[in-house]
Formats: C-alpha cells, sequence, structure tokens
C-alpha cells in the first residue's frame, strides 16, 4: 500500500467531489431502476421525467408476478447458476492441483490449450455447439444449458496460481498418513485456498445467473424452462403493447438482486483474489 | 511419486475439466473451422455437410447484401471496441489511482458501488438504459437540458446509436478494469515514487515517467480482457435495437447467431466466426508487437 498523496487543500476538495460525482454516476442507473419500478405507469411516461414517485407502490412487483412465472424463473436461474457453479468449483480444485503439484508429460502445453479457451469469444463456437447438444437430445432442456458449463479454464487457471502456493510438507504429510489423492485435494487443500474458492464460486455464480446468450439458444421458446434473464425479454415484448415500465423495472430489480446481494457479501474475497492472483501479469 | 500410480490420478483428476473443455469448446472450435468451408443447414446433422471451398468466404466478403451486412457488423464491432478501450483504459487508470493513491474518505465504498455495477445482468443494464436514453422521457436528456445541452437522439438515430451502446458498456464495466488497475497500481512499491521525489519529479512527471511505464503490463491484459468482452456485446443488440437504426449497431456476435441460427445458414455463421477468431488473434498480436518494440526502443 502507497502513503496517501499529500495534496494541497484545494486538490482534496477535487478530489472529494470527483468521488461524489464518480459515486453518482455509477449508482444512477441502478436507483432510477429501482424508483421507476415504484413508479405508476402513467408517471413512468410523463414528459420531463418524474424522478420520484408521488405513492411509491410495489404493485408492479405483483403485476410481474401474474405475467411471468417469477417463481419458476428464479428456481431455473438458481438450478443453472447453482450446479453449474458446482461443477466449477470440484472440475477447478482438482485440475488446479494437477497442474499446481503433478509432474506429467506434456503438462505445459495442455495447460496452455485450456488458458487459450479463456480468450475464446462463446460465438465462435455457438453454432456447432448448438448442433452438438442438440444432437444429444439436450436442446429445450436446463441440462444443455448446464452440461458444457461445467469446466472452465478461468477456474483451472486461478485454482493452479493458488494451489502452488499451499507448502507441498503439507501434501507429503498427507500422503504419507495414507490419504487418497482425492482426500488430499478436497480435505487438504480445498481449505487452504477458501479465499479463492469463494471468489471464483462468485463469479461463475454471477456470470451464469446473469448469462444470456447460450440459454437463448439452447431453450428458445421453451418458457418453462427460461431462467429469469430471459424471462424479463419476454416482459418486454408485453411491454411493446401495454407500456407498463414499472413492471419491467420491477422484473429488472429481482433479477439483480440475487448477484448483487452475493456480491455484497463475498466481495472482499473477489477484490483480494484479483489483487494477489498475478491475473495483472 | 512416478509410475503407473500418480499417471492414473493425475488422469482422474484432469478428465472432470479436460474432459468437458475437450468437447464442448475445442471440439465446436474445429467444427466452426471445418463448418466454415461447408454449405450446411445449422438445422441438419453435420453429416450433411457439402464442401464448398471458399465460397461461404467469397460470399460473407462479397458485394451481394450477405457481404455488406457482415462488413458493416465487422465494422460496428471494431468501432464499437475501440471506443470501449479508449475510454475504459484511461477511466480505469484514473479512478484506480483516485481510490487508491489520493485515497479520500469513502474510497472503499466507491470501489464497491463500481464493482457492484459489473455484477448486474446485461439484460438489466439495457432494460434500464432503453429507459434513461428515451429522448423525451428519460432523464438523461433533462440533466443535460439543464446544462444547456439540447435533446439527444441517443439510440434512435444511426449516428449516434453505436455511441449510446458504448457508453451503457464502459458504465457497466469500467468497475472491473479500476479493480484491476488498482491491483497493478499495489505491484509499484512506495521506494519507486520515494526516489522520483528525490530527483525533483513531482505530479504529471511522476505519472507520465513511473505509473504508466509500471502500470504498462496491466494496461496490456486489461486492453486485451476488454476487447475480447467488447466483441461480445449481445444483449442491448439483441433486446433493444436489433441491429438497428439501419443497420448501425448490427454487431458481429448478433449477426452471427441471426446468420447461423435463426437463419440456420450454419456455413455462413461459421465462415464469420473464423473471420472474426482472426480479426481477434490478429489484434492480440498487434498489441504484443507493439508493446515489445516499444521495450527494445
Amino acid at each position: 500500500m502507497s502513503a496517501r498523496l499529500p495534496l494541497p487543500t484545494p486538490g482534496r476538495g477535487l478530489v472529494y467531489l470527483a468521488t461524489i460525482a464518480i459515486a453518482v454516476a455509477a449508482a444512477f442507473p441502478l436507483a432510477w431502476m429501482i424508483l421507476s419500478s415504484l413508479k405508476t405507469p402513467a408517471e413512468t411516461m410523463q414528459t420531463p421525467p418524474v424522478w420520484l414517485p408521488a405513492s411509491p407502490s410495489l404493485a408492479a412487483y405483483e403485476s410481474v408476478a401474474d405475467l411471468i412465472a417469477v417463481g419458476r424463473s428464479f428456481l431455473n436461474s438458481a438450478l443453472i447458476a447453482g450446479i453449474t457453479t458446482a461443477g466449477i468449483l470440484v472440475t477447478s480444485l482438482m485440475a488446479g492441483f494437477a497442474f499446481a503439484k503433478y509432474e506429467f508429460r506434456g503438462r505445459n502445453t495442455l495447460f496452455a490449450a485450456m488458458i487459450a479457451t479463456m480468450f475464446l469469444p462463446p460465438i465462435v463456437t455457438l453454432i456447432p455447439l448448438y448442433r452438438l447438444v442438440g444432437s444429444i437430445g439436450l436442446d429445450g432442456n436446463l441440462a444443455g444449458v448446464i452440461l458444457p458449463n461445467l469446466a472452465n479454464a478461468f477456474g483451472i487457471f486461478l485454482m493452479r496460481q493458488f494451489i502452488a502456493g499451499v507448502p507441498n510438507e503439507l501434501i507429503e504429510a498427507a500422503r504419507l498418513d495414507g490419504a487418497s489423492e482425492m482426500r488430499i485435494v478436497f480435505r487438504i487443500v480445498a481449505p487452504a485456498v477458501t479465499p479463492a474458492l469463494a471468489a471464483l464460486a462468485l463469479f461463475a455464480f454471477v456470470y451464469h445467473w446473469n448469462s444470456y446468450l447460450w440459454p437463448l439458444t439452447v431453450l428458445q421458446g421453451r418458457d418453462e424452462a427460461y431462467p429469469i434473464v430471459l424471462s424479463l425479454s419476454r416482459l418486454l415484448s408485453y411491454n411493446r403493447s401495454a407500456i407498463n415500465t414499472n413492471l419491467v423495472m420491477a422484473g429488472a430489480t429481482l433479477a439483480v438482486l440475487p448477484p448483487l446481494v452475493l456480491f455484497v457479501f463475498l466481495q472482499r474475497f473477489f477484490v483480494k483474489t484479483i489483487v494477489s492472483s498475478g491475473m495483472t501479469g | 511419486m512416478t509410475g503407473f500410480g500418480l499417471r492414473r490420478s493425475t488422469i482422474a483428476m484432469l478428465a472432470p475439466s479436460v474432459g468437458p473443455i475437450a468437447v464442448f469448446v475445442l471440439l465446436p472450435l474445429l467444427l466452426t473451422l471445418w463448418l466454415a468451408f461447408q454449405r450446411w443447414s445449422s438445422q441438419t446433422p453435420f453429416s450433411t455437410a457439402t464442401f464448398v471451398g471458399l465460397d461461404n468466404f467469397r460470399e460473407i466478403f462479397g458485394a451481394g447484401s450477405v457481404g455488406s451486412d457482415f462488413k458493416r457488423a465487422l465494422t460496428n464491432t471494431a468501432l464499437y471496441s475501440a471506443l470501449s478501450i479508449a475510454l475504459i483504459l484511461p477511466l480505469s487508470v484514473l479512478f484506480g489511482m483516485l481510490i487508491h493513491q489520493a485515497r479520500p474518505r469513502g474510497a472503499t465504498l466507491l470501489r464497491t458501488i463500481l464493482f457492484a455495477t459489473y455484477m448486474v445482468p446485461m439484460i438489466a443494464v439495457a432494460l434500464v438504459f432503453s429507459k434513461l436514453y428515451s429522448p423525451t422521457e428519460g432523464p438523461l436528456n433533462q440533466v443535460l437540458g439543464l446544462v444547456g445541452i439540447g435533446r439527444q437522439p441517443w439510440l434512435s438515430s444511426p449516428s449516434s446509436a453505436l455511441v449510446s451502446l458504448v457508453i451503457l458498456n464502459v458504465w457497466q464495466q469500467v468497475g472491473y478494469f479500476t479493480v484491476l488497475a488498482i491491483a497493478g497500481l499495489t505491484q509499484i512499491p512506495d521506494s519507486v515514487y520515494e526516489a522520483a521525489k528525490i530527483d525533483g519529479a513531482r505530479g504529471p512527471r511522476l505519472f507520465v515517467s513511473i505509473t504508466l511505464p509500471l502500470l504498462k503490463r496491466t494496461l496490456v491484459f486489461c486492453a486485451v480482457i476488454a476487447l475480447i468482452n467488447a466483441v461480445q456485446v449481445f444483449e442491448p443488440v439483441a433486446l433493444i435495437t436489433q441491429g438497428g437504426p439501419v443497420g448501425a449497431t448490427n454487431v458481429v456476435t448478433y449477426h452471427i447467431r441471426r446468420v447461423g441460427i435463426e437463419r440456420a445458414q450454419g456455413g455462413l455463421g461459421s465462415a464469420m466466426a473464423v473471420t472474426l477468431l482472426l480479426a481477434l488473434v490478429v489484434a492480440v498480436s498487434a498489441v504484443f508487437a507493439a508493446v515489445r518494440k516499444e521495450k527494445q526502443r
């Protein structure tokens, strides 16, 4: 940590002004979303716009539940994000352990091949992947959304970085005690890299809760399997005829809540992990 | 630590991740490369593909409507990516220095708020910004009006729609890159600054001769990640602009999906995907080459 930059008083004032301005700009769209969800439909259509609803109402949240199966969508999102995250944690721990602690031929080549996939935009593989998942009968199905994402390169990379720092003596001692390799990974190594696991869990859960392109492609038209972000886009098509912006904003607020809440609880791990993983080179 | 036992446990440790990545990433990548040279409907099995040589590439770069649409999409994505990087990098360094070096009261809170925007589903961001941008009912034009700036058309005009999407992207991503910038700044030892100050360096001079050079690796990494994120822009286009007005926001991810999945022209879509991949490889190599060259000077 560097020492606080000594600034003359007018400089300090400017710094505070900038801090407040940036925070307001960053928070404003989310505040507008929440405020709009509490307005009446008429209030959302006025020119110039109304900032604060005259009598804040939760009516829009009730109407959203009537239009889209909110409970079902949340369950679908939770299943997609939850199972995918669990899979990523397990597969990344194991592979990270192998890449960090085993010597084997082709290790660096294989690791490089895995890491390269981290930089591949999903659209490049979308068309054949869509056909591939369809050909094993998983299109239109939650399993089809989940299965291709149970392992990922970022998780392997992150785990290898952190497991490399786990002392070999700890692992050797467990081997001498007769522990199996699996037991070592999940009972010895995992507890030693908990902050990195928490960060990976947050990253994976939020990414897959928010992901849109792949579920849209796999599930096209199968409403009952839609996660909340897909159901939201259906809300917009209702909105085109009814022009109920408050409904759309209520739906958006609901969809934003789980990742934000998770972030608030886990952010200290996340920031620390980014700073210490050497992810910046 | 050698012999068959280890080899078996190596396989057991790697199979659950290498297997899925091979089947669901590397295999589709090879299929994309193969399909780019085939005529194939993505509604049918891969076995129905017929080899057409370079026809797909001729068509997507040709003078017909397929060619002009794709070239427009590539240009839009290039412009969107370049503008995004040009805004995100300086802002994240500025915000990072504000939080890490000037460290005003509330710096941690600011970092939290900035980073939180990165956690918001893009679909929600797109919905909210479509309302913020509304020329008549949106608060953005109202606020601009207060400081004497006239009504902007934002998403409804071909000349400003893409820039509006860039602003949305910068809003969502700048917090993530600010944290990366902070990570880079923490790696610069105080002693370097102290030494420079003893040599009489102050303010902007410190920034140009110490901060910026020592932040270069971070910045290169950030530029590459920002580029790869930028070519993936999809939700605001799919949800709000549908590529319009008049093709102004037809970006490459949206276009490839429309051609390859919705119109089921799998061969054409794959040729576009291969082109995108090549363009990315060239762009990233150029960034690294530029950095290496500068190092040799």
